[in-house]
Parts: structure tokens; C-alpha cells; sequence
């Protein structure tokens, strides 16, 4: 079992990543609650050792899309809430963020990962790949026609 | 895009509480960082002691089961031997002639008690034939443990009991070894050295094949040679049952009680 200071140092590295997912998958604060507790306690039991930050920092994103994806699972999680629940945040988000954030949350499930992972983490096709345990070509699909349904959606104001 | 991606995405931060929640939720869940080490010390030891435990009473039981303790030592001219577990249950059978093995092969004994053994070898067609013809049946319960060889010896007796002429005897294992070196069971291997002690020529081998009437015949009629009593064997022989097959001198007169304090013809008593 890890340490109480392990845990802390892994909730300031990695909750603001662990949040970004939830946000992504999931339809109220309750549920992220939900997963921050389940990620970080998975974390302080593991006897898992990391070979690299990077290696650390893989292993969160796959056990919290993982955790989301059960949450998700269950019947009585299966409830909708407005966006603007979702992107209910201490500060309050411009109107071209909050745009942006609607537009990625309004895509299909399979495209959301993809998109946070490589715009906003700044993984390859490759990596992602390698983190989710999907094919690179799958990969390479899913953000080309996330691409274009974000373009479609936001207009041409955010074109690459 | 990319920018306007990153810039929206890096707007959404974990809460102070939502931290703070989980940290605590975590110190809860640990016991205070301490969940593994407490839980150790007070049913682990004690699950390996438990497991230990069972594996040396299984092991025990086991070892027990199939070791032999007894032997009974079934003599009529199938002669075979029933190994007992102190369970008092029979786990081997083994014929020491080719009459004793074909037997032994027709007999599913395996774990029975071994009365209910003995009754079953007692009912075959082999020996139910050979007690018809008045053969004389020896069973010996061998045993270095004076009371279980009493208590046996009951039970061989309460079985043997209507079952023709039986003699039933206990003994302690000392010359059991020999008895198997010599390929012969324990009966007839005592049977052999009464016979060998009036006549140094005859060969275990011999012995194997003859039944016990014709062995205790000539056991009969050799020590009648050897005393002198000529007359009382010539009269004894007169009232046989049958010519003998083996033997140095005619008639098959009846001479039990013969040889190291035996009591042939139980079932008269």
C-alpha cells in the first residue's frame, strides 16, 4: 500500500486530468465523485511500480476511461442532465469555451477520448493507441471524423 | 482547432473539494494509510496455521488409511491374505497359489470390513465348494497388537461359525516376512514348518499347491510314523474320507490338534 504523501502527490499530478476525463463521460458531480474515489483508492492499494511519469500518468487515463465505462454501465446511472450541469465549474466559463466543451460533449462516446487525449494532452495517433489498446489505424478514423463533426459543429472559426 | 481545444479543456479543473473529499475518503478507506498491516496479524497466521493443520490431518488420515496393520490369513487350498487398516478395513487382497489368486482377482473386498469381507469369501463358489467337500479351513489373524488380535479373532470366529471345519487362530507378525519369502501365506507357512520339522525334504513349493487337509494329513501321518503308532494310523486311516494325493504313507485319517496347539474343527463346537 502506498503512502498517505503518494496519494497526495497523485491527486495534485493527476486530478485535474482525472476530472477532464470524467467531464467527458460522465452526467453529474456525483458520479465523478464516484470515480475520483475509486481511481485514487485503486492507486494507493496497487503494488504496481512505474517505470516513468509517463508510464504513471498512462495508467490514470486507462483506469479512469475504464472506471468511467463501468460507472456507465450500471442501469441507474444511465440518466441525462443538461450540459450546462456538466460544465459546472467554480469559475464560469467564456462563452467560447463552454461552446467548444458542448461541441465535444455532444459527440459520439468513441470520439470523445481521442479528441482530450490528442488536443489537449498532445498524444500521437501511435500512443493512444497503445494506452487504449485499439488498433492506430482505428485511431488515426476516429480523430479524422472527430475533426470534421467538430468543424461541421463549431463552424469555421476553429478551422486547423 | 487545436488551440481552441486546449483552451476550453484547460478550463476545467478538479475542485478544492472534490480533492479534499477524496483524500479523506482515502484515509477512511486505509484505515489511515494502515489497511494492509492491520488486517495481517489476526487471521492470516491463523488461516496458515489451519491449513497446516488440515494437511497433516489429511496426510495422518491417509497414512493411516492405507497402512496394514492386520493380516488374515485364509487357508483351505485357495490361500490368500486380506491386508486390514486399523480401521479394521480390508485394503489389499493377495493370493499366495493360483487357486488364492483367481480368487482374489473375482473378489471386490477393497475397503469392506473385514467380516463382511470374510463373508463374502466364505460364500464364493471356490470356497463354498472346497468347505462342501469337507476341506478344512484355516484362517489366521496376525497381529502384534494383543487386543486387536482378540477382538479380530471374535469377529473371524463369529463369521466362520456354521461354515464347516474352521480353525481359527491369532498370531504376532514375526514370522509373517518369512511367510511372503517363502511364497507362501502365513497359514500355510506355519502349516509348512510343522510339516518340515517331521520331514526336512519338502519344499515350499510343494506346500503351495496342496490343500490344507492333505498338508495337516501328512503332518497327521508322518508324526504317526515317527511315534511309532502304527496301528492307531492304519485305524485312523480306515475312517478317512479320501485317498491322499501327497504323502509318505496311506490313509487320510484326521489328526487336528496336531502341531503347535491348533483346534481344528470349530464348527462342532
Amino acid at each position: 500500500m502506498r503512502s498517505e504523501e503518494e496519494a497526495r502527490r497523485a491527486i495534485d499530478q493527476y486530478s485535474d486530468m482525472v476530472r477532464r476525463l470524467c467531464m467527458i463521460h460522465l452526467k453529474n458531480y456525483a458520479d465523478t465523485e464516484d470515480i475520483f474515489q475509486t481511481v485514487f483508492l485503486k492507486y494507493v492499494l496497487s503494488s504496481a511500480s512505474f517505470e516513468s511519469p509517463e508510464h504513471e500518468k498512462a495508467w490514470f487515463i486507462r483506469v479512469t476511461i475504464n472506471a468511467c465505462k463501468d460507472l456507465l454501465k450500471s442501469f441507474f446511472r444511465k440518466n441525462t442532465v443538461p450540459l450546462d450541469q456538466i460544465l459546472e465549474q467554480p469559475a464560469p466559463l467564456k462563452d467560447r469555451h463552454r461552446e467548444v466543451l458542448e461541441a465535444v460533449l455532444s459527440l459520439p462516446a468513441k470520439y470523445k477520448d481521442v479528441v482530450y487525449l490528442h488536443y489537449y494532452e498532445g498524444y500521437t495517433a501511435p500512443e493512444i493507441g497503445h494506452i487504449l489498446g485499439k488498433n492506430v489505424n482505428t485511431i488515426y478514423t476516429l480523430l479524422n471524423r472527430a475533426r470534421q463533426i467538430l468543424k461541421e459543429t463549431l463552424g469555421g472559426d476553429t478551422g486547423e | 482547432m487545436n488551440d481552441a481545444l486546449k483552451e476550453a479543456f484547460g478550463q476545467i479543473r478538479a475542485e478544492q473539494a472534490l480533492k479534499e473529499d477524496t483524500l479523506s475518503y482515502l484515509y477512511k478507506q486505509t484505515n489511515g494509510y494502515q489497511r494492509a498491516r492491520a488486517a495481517v496479524p489476526y487471521y492470516r497466521p491463523l488461516l496458515s496455521l489451519a491449513a497446516c493443520l488440515l494437511l497433516v490431518v489429511c496426510l495422518g488420515l491417509w497414512r493411516a488409511w492405507f497402512t496394514p496393520v492386520s493380516v488374515i490369513s485364509i487357508d483351505i487350498n485357495p490361500s490368500l491374505e486380506l491386508e486390514l487398516n486399523r480401521f479394521d478395513r480390508v485394503i489389499s487382497v493377495e493370493g499366495y497359489n493360483e487357486d488364492g489368486q483367481t480368487l482374489a482377482d473375482s473378489l471386490s473386498v477393497q475397503f469392506l470390513n473385514y467380516q463382511d469381507a470374510l463373508e463374502e469369501i466364505l460364500s464364493s463358489d471356490t470356497v463354498a465348494d472346497c468347505l462342501a467337500r469337507q476341506e478344512l479351513l484355516s484362517i489366521a489373524v496376525v497381529d502384534d497388537d494383543t487386543q486387536r488380535q482378540e477382538a479380530l479373532l471374535a469377529g473371524v470366529q463369529a463369521c466362520t461359525a456354521g461354515h464347516g471345519q474352521a480353525h481359527c487362530y491369532a498370531a504376532d507378525g514375526a514370522e509373517l516376512e518369512d511367510a511372503h519369502h517363502a511364497g507362501l501365506s502365513y497359514g500355510k507357512y506355519q502349516a509348512y514348518l510343522e510339516l518340515l520339522a517331521l520331514d526336512p525334504e519338502i519344499t515350499p513349493q510343494q506346500v503351495q499347491t496342496m490343500t490344507m487337509r492333505e498338508i495337516r494329513q501328512l503332518i497327521a501321518d508322518l508324526s504317526a510314523s515317527d511315534s511309532g503308532i502304527q496301528e492307531e494310523n492304519i485305524e485312523t486311516s480306515q475312517q478317512g474320507s479320501g485317498p491322499l494325493e501327497q504323502g509318505n504313507s496311506p490313509g487320510s485319517g484326521h489328526h487336528y490338534g496336531q502341531g503347535g496347539g491348533h483346534h481344528y474343527g470349530r464348527s462342532a463346537e
